[in-house]
């Protein structure tokens, strides 16, 4: 389960992408600390990733614009106020658990983005605040490439620390939090204080990551408090899989890195990200890491002769229903557009729509026909794979 | 006798909206006794179980230990003023190993909850103190199982371990051996016996024959009221008893 | 006078609006344990069915078949994607809901586009119901008020009243009883959960033509719809109605307050010491107004947890 970290990646474009898949990895890190650890799912965590981010604006604005701490330190304010913003919110979310708490961290985040907009000296209104980074300790951090190590070395040092965090006890507790927290009580345990505890850690990576993502855009703006931040780390970190350590970090960098590439290409991808969230959860609960996991020790336990056909049934099926289902969506957000509704209410009869550099008339069956063969077919083939790893068990 | 009475409760009541289910107990303990439980299904063994220890709030009466009165306090204070109680169900760790089941417990007392800064690991006390407690439940050899993956009286022993982690000077258990053969509950009986020589021990149980063996003396509780206590002699011997337990043979 | 009076009715009629999609979820959540992040989905569904379907059908019956097209998706959802995940606990049950919700709502903007579309009131609706001194009242508002207490009406006497309700109310409190009397305890679930999701699509198709129509719906009213019953306290049909009226009035009425801090401290003659700070002094409470339930939320954790009615756990 171990993934190298490669700094020799250096195309320039791609840098500030990866940029911002590190700082995807160490929140969905941070998040799955008190979700994938303590089993206290968080859909607010938007939360203290913005407070990072502001804070550390804030920061690099101090002193004239000279900035309150030298650059590479700055992300240390953000998990300041992370950690700060943490403990007073996790105080009153802890107080419930289940749903309950999740709703609390949403209705937080809900009131810090209504909140914002608002408080135009602390939050910028619209335009949000810019700031600029300064020279430190020798390197002036106008490059993408300086930011791109600077944000490398806290995020591998991040993770460091939250796997050595893992190894405490205060580590082992957050998992026996999860496991039976009602038993803790009656073994001893403030219950309550080691919520905020693991709330309180979550959250100031969490601001660390906000704080890392300013230094890198020397911006802040109020939209890193929207619903959809929290919801991306959520899909992010369960797509990935929480049973491992890598797994959240893992998922978010196959969602950024997909989120970055498609982006131009399609406008539903949100609608895929979700799709795929609900597949994992349906279908394969322990996410991309988990798969893999169950992967190797398919190979290890049970031989190639089994677990090759195996593994190519089931990618051929993956790709095939993938392959259908985005045609479909494709095919179904033109149709659904507002230049193609005005293109047919003036033609007689329905336009062709191009797609994957062919036409494609709407009307006709085989344009449908296509997509349901290739999902019916995924379907026959997941199908297959299924029973064959049955029979042999 | 109350001077050396590590439990006293008195006229201790609790309703559920309009339905009383404790009404009116009176309970002392000595220290260093034990005392078994006993009393017919819905008598309210277990809510009785569940006041003493914090699970629920009384709605009227005293609950004194040591000295003080624990009514009304959090199951974490009282377990840290040394009473400490298990399970019916069973209720440990799951997916976390034996070891770490009983580390938990026993990490406790040293404080260390908020300790995120040293490996747990290197922590030698709490290690050697888990080891040792896993060797008197004779689990040791399983130290690396995952808790939900033992057979279930190993997970008894396992929740016995954890009840007796924090030193307790006063022992709740409740049904110790539901659901065991008689090999095993033999087995279990002999334990608890070691395990809380000198302690106070306070027992449900349905097993006539374990509660004869491991009981100094008995209370019966009927509708939310003890009845009668006394040594199982007398126990055996009382009409009030007898009546309540139409058709148990061992109170003959 | 007129003004507060009117701030007051609309204040009820939108509590009302959130009563009706937050019984729904009080029942569900009673029987399933877990909170349906999808609720509020059902909501937005009804008003965009009823949108789509209006032209085709007229107002009115629109609205009839939206509601039975969110139930129907409601049994869909329980059926095919709750069922399968019970087994793995509420935390799962969540995520998945969530990730529904999450579908749902760029399916929608798939369909009708990422911004409101125009689904109003017809025009035989449109009119005044009375006056209030110089200002008139729209009846379609007081509609919306019949709907919903028409709804709290029937909910409750098919509970208390009828052998249906005492049958969902068995399987509510201890399914495995119920099921072991012969009751489709499975069926009733399904029912229930539609029945919920049909009365927050009728919520939608309803209040969709007064209020705004976009793919925002879902998460604006329900995450309002969580404060309300964590406010009411969970499971109780009553706590989440007074819930809803509090939440609604507190809301309307802070939107006409156009005064701030400051001008409180105006009192004591600290007004201009408080404008020059500026930040939260300045702040008008009817710039906070959306922010209030939230705050509401949080004073009601700390002060009584379990909700105004909720029970002691």
């Amino acid at each position: 389960m171990l993934l190298a970290a490669l700094p020799a990646l250096l195309p320039a474009g791609l840098l500030i992408a990866s940029n911002q898949m590190l700082v995807a990895a160490l929140f969905a890190s941070a998040y799955s600390l008190l979700s994938g650890r303590a089993g206290m799912l968080s859909f607010g965590h938007a939360a203290y990733f913005g407070i990072g981010a502001f804070a550390t604006v804030h920061a690099m604005n101090a002193v004239g614009g000279a900035g309150l701490l030298p650059t590479p330190l700055m992300p240390l304010i953000g998990a300041a106020a992370g950690l700060a913003v943490g403990i007073v919110a996790g105080w009153f979310a802890t107080q419930r658990s289940g749903t309950t708490f999740a709703m609390i961290t949403l209705a937080i985040a809900e009131l810090l983005h209504a909140l914002a907009p608002q408080l135009k000296s602390l939050f910028g209104g619209e335009s949000g605040i810019s700031a600029m980074r300064m020279p430190a300790w020798g390197l002036d951090f106008g490059s993408t490439t300086q930011v791109y190590y600077l944000t490398l070395c806290w995020v591998l040092l991040s993770l460091a620390l939250l796997y050595f965090h893992g190894l405490t006890p205060a580590g082992r507790l957050t998992l026996a939090l999860r496991e039976n927290g009602h038993r803790l009580r009656f073994l001893g345990y403030n219950v309550h204080g080691l919520g905020v505890s693991a709330f309180a850690i979550s959250a100031m990576f969490s601001g660390l990551a906000g704080g890392l993502q300013a230094l890198s855009n020397e911006a802040a703006n109020y939209a890193v408090f929207d619903a959809g931040v929290s919801a991306s780390v959520v899909l992010n970190s369960y797509i990935g899989g929480v049973g491992s350590f890598f797994g959240p970090a893992l998922g978010a960098a196959l969602m950024s890195f997909f989120g970055y590439a498609v982006s131009d290409i399609t406008q539903s991808w949100m609608l895929y990200q979700g799709v795929l969230f609900v597949g994992v959860m349906m279908f394969a609960p322990a996410g991309v890491s988990g798969l893999l996991g169950s992967g190797s020790r398919l190979f290890a336990q049970r031989g190639w002769k089994l677990a090759l056909p195996v593994t190519l049934l089931a990618v051929c099926a993956a790709l095939l229903l993938s392959a259908g289902g985005v045609f479909i969506v494709e095919m179904l957000q033109r149709l659904c557009s507002q230049d193609y509704r005005a293109m047919a209410q003036a033609a007689a009869k329905l336009p062709t729509i191009a797609l994957f550099g062919r036409a494609w008339s709407p009307g006709s069956v085989l344009t449908w026909a296509l997509p349901v063969a290739l999902l019916v077919l995924g379907a026959v083939l997941a199908l297959a794979a299924r029973r064959r790893l049955g029979a042999n068990a | 006798m109350s001077s050396s009475s590590i439990l006293n409760i008195r006229g201790l009541r609790k309703s559920f909206g309009a339905t009383e289910i404790i009404r009116g107990v009176d309970l002392e303990l000595r220290a260093g006794e034990h005392r078994a439980l006993i009393g017919p299904n819905g008598a309210g063994k277990s809510t009785l179980f569940h006041l003493i220890s914090g699970n629920l709030r009384p709605t009227a009466g005293e609950i004194v230990f040591k000295g003080q009165r624990i009514d009304g306090w959090s199951p974490e204070r009282i377990n840290r003023h040394g009473l400490a109680r298990s399970f019916q169900i069973t209720n440990i760790f799951p997916r976390l190993t034996v070891f770490e089941n009983v580390r938990i417990a026993v990490m406790q007392r040293r404080h260390v909850q908020y300790n995120f800064w040293r490996r747990i690991e290197g922590m030698r006390a709490i290690r050697e103190e888990a080891e040792a407690l896993l060797e008197r439940v004779r689990l040791q050899h399983r130290a690396g199982t995952l808790g939900g993956e033992m057979s279930y009286s190993e997970q008894r022993s396992l929740e016995l371990a954890m009840t007796l982690a924090s030193d307790p000077q006063l022992i709740l258990l409740d049904e110790p051996m539901a659901g065991m053969s008689a090999e095993e509950t033999q087995y279990t009986a002999g334990l608890i016996r070691e395990l809380t020589a000198g302690r106070t021990l306070l027992l449900v149980e349905h097993d006539m024959d374990v509660v004869f063996s491991l009981g100094d003396s008995i209370s019966v509780l009927v509708y939310g009221q003890v009845i009668a206590t006394g040594t199982p002699d007398e126990i055996r011997q009382d009409a009030s008893v007898r009546e309540a337990y139409l058709g148990e043979e061992h109170a003959a | 006078m007129d003004a507060f009076v009117f701030s007051l009715l609309n204040g009820l009629v939108y509590g009302l609006l959130l009563f009706m999609v937050s019984a729904g979820l009080t029942l569900v959540f009673g029987m399933m344990g877990v909170l349906n992040f999808a609720h509020a989905s059902f909501y937005m569904l009804g008003a965009y069915f009823s949108f789509a379907l209006q032209g085709l059908l007229g107002f009115g019956p629109a609205v009839v078949v939206a509601t039975l097209l969110s139930g129907l998706v409601g049994v869909i959802v329980e059926r095919f994607f709750l069922r399968r995940v019970h087994a793995h606990g509420h935390a799962h049950e969540l995520l998945l809901t969530f990730g529904l919700s999450f579908i749902i709502a760029e399916a929608i903007k798939l369909f009708f586009g990422n911004f409101p579309v125009d689904y109003r009131i017809p025009a035989s609706l449109d009119f005044t119901a009375f006056r209030i001194g110089a200002q008139s009242y729209p009846a379609y508002r007081v509609l919306m008020a019949v709907v919903a207490l028409a709804m709290f009406g029937a909910l409750y006497l098919l509970l208390t009243r009828t052998r249906i309700g005492i049958i969902v109310r068995a399987a509510i409190h201890k399914p495995r009883m119920a099921q072991a009397l012969g009751h489709n305890v499975q069926l009733v679930f399904m029912g229930v959960f539609g029945v919920g999701a049909a009365l927050a699509g009728l919520a939608g198709a309803v209040a969709g033509a007064f209020y705004t129509t976009n793919p925002n719906m879902a998460l604006e009213v329900g995450v309002m719809v969580f404060v309300v019953v964590v406010v009411g306290g969970l499971g109780s049909l009553g706590g989440a109605m007074l819930a809803s009226l509090l939440i609604g009035v507190v809301t309307s009425l802070a939107v006409s307050v156009d005064r701030s801090l400051a001008d409180l401290l105006g009192f004591v003659g600290a007004q201009a010491w408080a404008e020059n700070i500026g930040g939260l002094m300045t702040l008008k409470v009817s710039s906070l107004a959306a922010t209030l339930p939230f705050m509401l939320m949080l004073l009601i954790l700390l002060v009584r947890p379990r909700g105004l009615m909720g029970e002691k756990n």
